[in-house]
């Protein structure tokens, strides 16, 4: 049968356009219609993650990272080598502590902390593709919160009076802060986990953490962010985190509702080798419902 | 004597028989897979008033067998059962309990009798349809959706030809976030059918002043369902306004049309007399409801990668621009694709449509719906001499719902549903965009037989896309993202929201029954303890299993927890990392490998941690 004989050219000169268009919404629907039906089919499956998992634990080190890419797919990743993944870890400050870097990454996703860094290793498993990232790592002359014990924690009033807080086994308790504790824990901020120093600041104080004899290096590391997504939004004050070396002002974070964790990298080159005192001083214009986690990380 | 093909072709001509067909397959369909689908948060807390409801009208009988009828109307006692859930109306959580009354199957005296709101006096007597309670509690809402099908076509049929009215008609549902909440007992889905009763009757009234009455009688019945009916006579007054503009021109305001009439003073009158709970306290009780709402709090929800619960400040226009776009960008991301390009087509069709056309020389195919020759308007028939704009009607009954939630004035809710009552209308319009294909294929095909098959065949093949997505989407309808957006993973990648309601338990619930703990002290997290109980009475959960109750401080008095994975629910995971000293799950459920629930379990003795490398 000739085509001319089932459809009309003339018809077809005239409406041009508009046979274009709707031969485009029905060229659509096959396309949509293929797409819902083959597109579950592009899914990792868990034989997919078993045998990238497996790959991971015949060369994991003590000390690697393992990420996810995407990111959503982080309880996947958990579910398989979650064991893998301490809590501190999970609750990092950033990745440059990390030289060498597991990635299992899906339908062509990349994990920030792999930006830049050189693949050394490549397989592929199903729909899921594994790669090992190695550069030199950043060392770590001093971790402020795995060494939280070693500070001094106290709180100076408007007046300038200053109260100790207590030592005790898992955190500083200070009488008159309102949570009455300065402690490292697991906290949610900017819906991330942190590993940090958790305060709930009080209004016409400043509360005083402050470190003797850090070991410093080329650069001071801090993060800081509200915890909880329930009091991030019930409260209004803003947290400043004021970041001392030997009396002198490095910077300042300032952490609101919305402002999310971040990070800030203080140049001290100009200190490396010596052991100093850092001292981070915490003052709010409005304590309600605010409890700021901070970490920090002195880095050569 | 007629042969069967004859008697076919006679039935088929009846015009109630294909919108008849079309809502049974609708509610076949819904029927067929609600099953899988789990208990949403607010669902479970609806099936609780339902029943209370109930409890209400037993209450009844009983004062009437004691011969003090009047007892059960006393203030104390109506709001003993409809002081339950008062934030929403009565109307289809009523039909709910009695539902469940009619249809469950009745294993309601024995262990389970005391998992119930209301006492239990002894084994009812029921039409026992279906296995579980909940789907007897859905069931209302199941017929609702068939309905809303059906009146989709009638409403399409007006303006298109038969197939591509019934293709309307399935776009309206095969939506996939439309399917999630039409087979639940909630109210986003029944308001939707609701505002589209009003706006045909509304539509019929503007030349039938019978219909201009049964109007004000349906408003009162979508007061009734949720309070999204507010909304509906300003959308309406625009088309009035807009269909009548004539008059503004001749310097000759519009009358009010019976329909406005009749809305302003039956609607209320149904309400009240659908919901005791204001018969005692009529007047601040309707403030209470209406301050409810007017100033609802903000949600948490996730769009664009971020969570969204405080409204930007007024210095930042860059995110305060961003949240308006929300509705629109979700629609755009979640109705198929196709249906999205049918629709737009039908918006062009429309904004190009000649008035003055008769149907014969209607190029895109349009039924116009001219002025009666010679008619004269009235208030009872105020559309009787003008065209009745069915583009600008079409475009508020879409544009109203969506554009509510863009201004910034309103509480960040999130969700498709909270415009849900969009769709059907954009369902309409996709209807005249397929109408508008189909012509044109018409126009280009020589064989009389094939140009007669092709209105039936592309509205299947311009419906199956549609289909197959909102298939594909079960049970995770409200997580499901289109081509566009690249499905479940491209939703996720993009930072879209997931889910909400914790409905998706419901996959994990065998492995949760299999690892209960010893200590029985089982995290549902935002699982309500409603919604827990109607899963043992369902039979998925075994009587007396545990829920430790929600909160963060429960997490750590827990063996076994669950966490529903939304962008602001990050912290009670970590709760569970630091309580159970692992980062690890025990069970994850994906959909296309896109994670939707997490659960932990205690280990004794808790893993050693490793130190973080020097």
């Amino acid at each position: 049968m000739r085509l001319s004989s089932l459809l009309d050219a003339e018809s077809f000169r005239r409406h041009r356009l508009a046979t274009a268009c709707a031969a485009g919404i029905v060229a659509l629907a096959l396309v949509e219609a293929g797409n819902a039906l083959l597109a579950p089919l592009r899914a990792p499956t868990d034989q997919d993650w078993r045998a990238a998992a497996a790959e991971v634990r015949a060369g994991f080190r003590p000390g690697d990272l393992l990420v996810a890419a995407p990111a959503w797919a982080d309880p996947l990743l958990r579910l398989n080598l979650g064991d893998l993944i301490p809590l501190a870890v999970a609750g990092r400050l950033d990745a440059a502590r990390f030289g060498r870097i597991w990635e299992i990454s899906q339908r062509g996703a990349r994990a920030p902390e792999t930006e830049g860094v050189r693949v050394a290793q490549s397989s592929r498993h199903g729909a899921l593709v594994l790669r090992r990232y190695e550069r030199p790592a950043a060392g770590v002359s001093f971790d402020f919160v795995a060494e939280w014990s070693r500070a001094a924690v106290s709180r100076v009033a408007s007046g300038g009076q200053v109260s100790g807080c207590l030592r005790l086994a898992d955190r500083f308790e200070c009488p008159d802060l309102p949570s009455q504790s300065v402690k490292a824990e697991l906290l949610e901020i900017d819906t991330s986990p942190h590993l940090a120093l958790a305060t709930q600041p009080a209004g016409h104080t400043t509360t005083v953490i402050e470190y003797d004899h850090v070991p410093l290096g080329r650069e001071l590391v801090v993060g800081a962010g509200l915890h909880n997504v329930w009091l991030r939004k019930a409260g209004k004050g803003t947290v400043s985190l004021r970041v001392l070396v030997q009396g002198r002002e490095l910077g300042r974070i300032e952490a609101g509702s919305l402002t999310g964790w971040t990070l800030r990298r203080f140049d001290t080159s100009a200190l490396t080798g010596q052991s100093q005192s850092v001292r981070f001083e915490i003052t709010v214009d409005d304590p309600n419902s605010r409890t700021l986690g901070f970490a920090a990380e002195a880095r050569s | 004597m007629a042969t069967l093909g004859q008697t076919l072709r006679r039935w088929w001509g009846r015009p109630w028989i294909v919108p008849l067909a079309l809502a049974l397959a609708t509610s076949g369909w819904l029927l067929a897979v609600e099953g899988r689908q789990g208990l949403a948060r607010d669902e479970a807390q609806y099936f609780r008033a339902g029943e209370r409801y109930w409890g209400w009208f037993e209450e009844i009988g009983a004062a009437v067998r004691a011969g003090k009828p009047g007892r059960a109307f006393s203030r104390a006692v109506v709001d003993s059962y409809w002081g339950d859930n008062h934030e929403h109306p009565p109307l289809m959580k009523t039909l709910y309990g009695l539902s469940w009354r009619l249809f469950h199957r009745c294993d309601c005296v024995g262990p389970k009798q005391g998992l119930h709101p209301i006492a239990i006096h002894g084994k009812h007597r029921t039409l026992p349809l279906f296995s579980r309670e909940s789907t007897a509690f859905r069931f209302p809402a199941i017929l609702l959706a068939g309905l809303g099908v059906a009146l989709v076509y009638g409403f399409a049929r007006r303006l298109v030809g038969p197939w591509a009215a019934a293709g309307a008609a399935v776009l309206s549902v095969a939506q996939p976030h439309y399917f999630f909440h039409a087979q639940i007992s909630c109210f986003d889905a029944p308001i939707a059918v609701m505002a589209l009763l009003v706006g045909w009757a509304y539509w019929k009234s503007l030349r039938s002043p019978r219909w201009g009455i049964l109007c004000g009688v349906f408003y009162g019945l979508a007061l009734a369902t949720k309070h999204n009916a507010w909304l509906i006579p300003c959308f309406l007054l625009l088309h009035y306004l807009w269909m009548r503009r004539g008059d503004f021109l001749r310097l000759r305001p519009p009358r009010v049309p019976l329909a406005f009439v009749s809305m302003a003073t039956l609607g209320p009158l149904v309400l009240f007399a659908l919901w005791p709970w204001l018969w005692h306290a009529p007047v601040p009780r309707v403030r209470e409801w209406m301050q409810r709402h007017a100033q609802h709090e903000h949600y948490n929800f996730e769009y664009l990668g971020r969570n969204w619960n405080l409204p930007p400040p007024p210095s930042q226009t860059g995110r305060w621009l961003l949240r308006a776009t929300f509705p629109f960008v979700s629609t755009g991301f979640t109705v198929p694709v196709t249906t999205l390009a049918l629709a737009a087509a039908g918006a062009v069709v429309l904004a190009r449509r000649r008035r003055k056309d008769a149907p014969t020389d209607e190029p895109a195919g349009i039924i116009p719906e001219l002025p009666e020759p010679g008619a004269r308007a009235s208030w009872l028939r105020p559309g009787a001499d003008v065209d009745l704009a069915p583009g600008m009607f079409l475009a508020v009954q879409i544009l109203g719902p969506i554009g509510t939630l863009a201004l910034p004035s309103t509480p960040i809710f999130g969700g498709v549903k909270h415009f849900l009552a969009a769709m059907p209308f954009l369902a309409m319009l996709a209807g005249v965009g397929l109408g508008w294909v189909t012509r044109q294929a018409t126009l280009l095909v020589r064989p009389s037989r094939l140009r007669h098959a092709l209105p039936a065949a592309l509205a299947g093949l311009l419906c199956l896309p549609a289909v197959a997505e909102t298939q594909r989407s079960h049970p995770d309808g409200v997580g499901h993202y289109n081509l566009l957006a690249g499905g479940f993973a491209g939703g996720a990648t993009l930072g879209m929201n997931r889910q909400f309601w914790g409905y998706s338990v419901l996959p994990l619930l065998p492995w949760m029954k299999a690892h209960r703990p010893p200590s029985n002290r089982v995290y549902w997290h935002d699982v309500l303890h409603d919604a827990v109980m109607m899963y043992v009475r369902d039979g998925r959960l075994p009587l007396g299993i545990g829920d430790t109750g929600v909160g963060e401080s429960v997490v750590a008095q827990s063996d076994l927890g669950l966490v529903i994975l939304e962008k602001h629910f990050a912290v009670y995971e970590y709760l569970h990392w630091e309580a159970f000293q692992t980062t690890q799950p025990a069970q994850v459920y994906a959909h296309e490998g896109v994670p939707f629930v997490v659960v932990y379990q205690r280990k004794a003795p808790p893993p050693r941690q490793e130190p973080l490398p020097p």
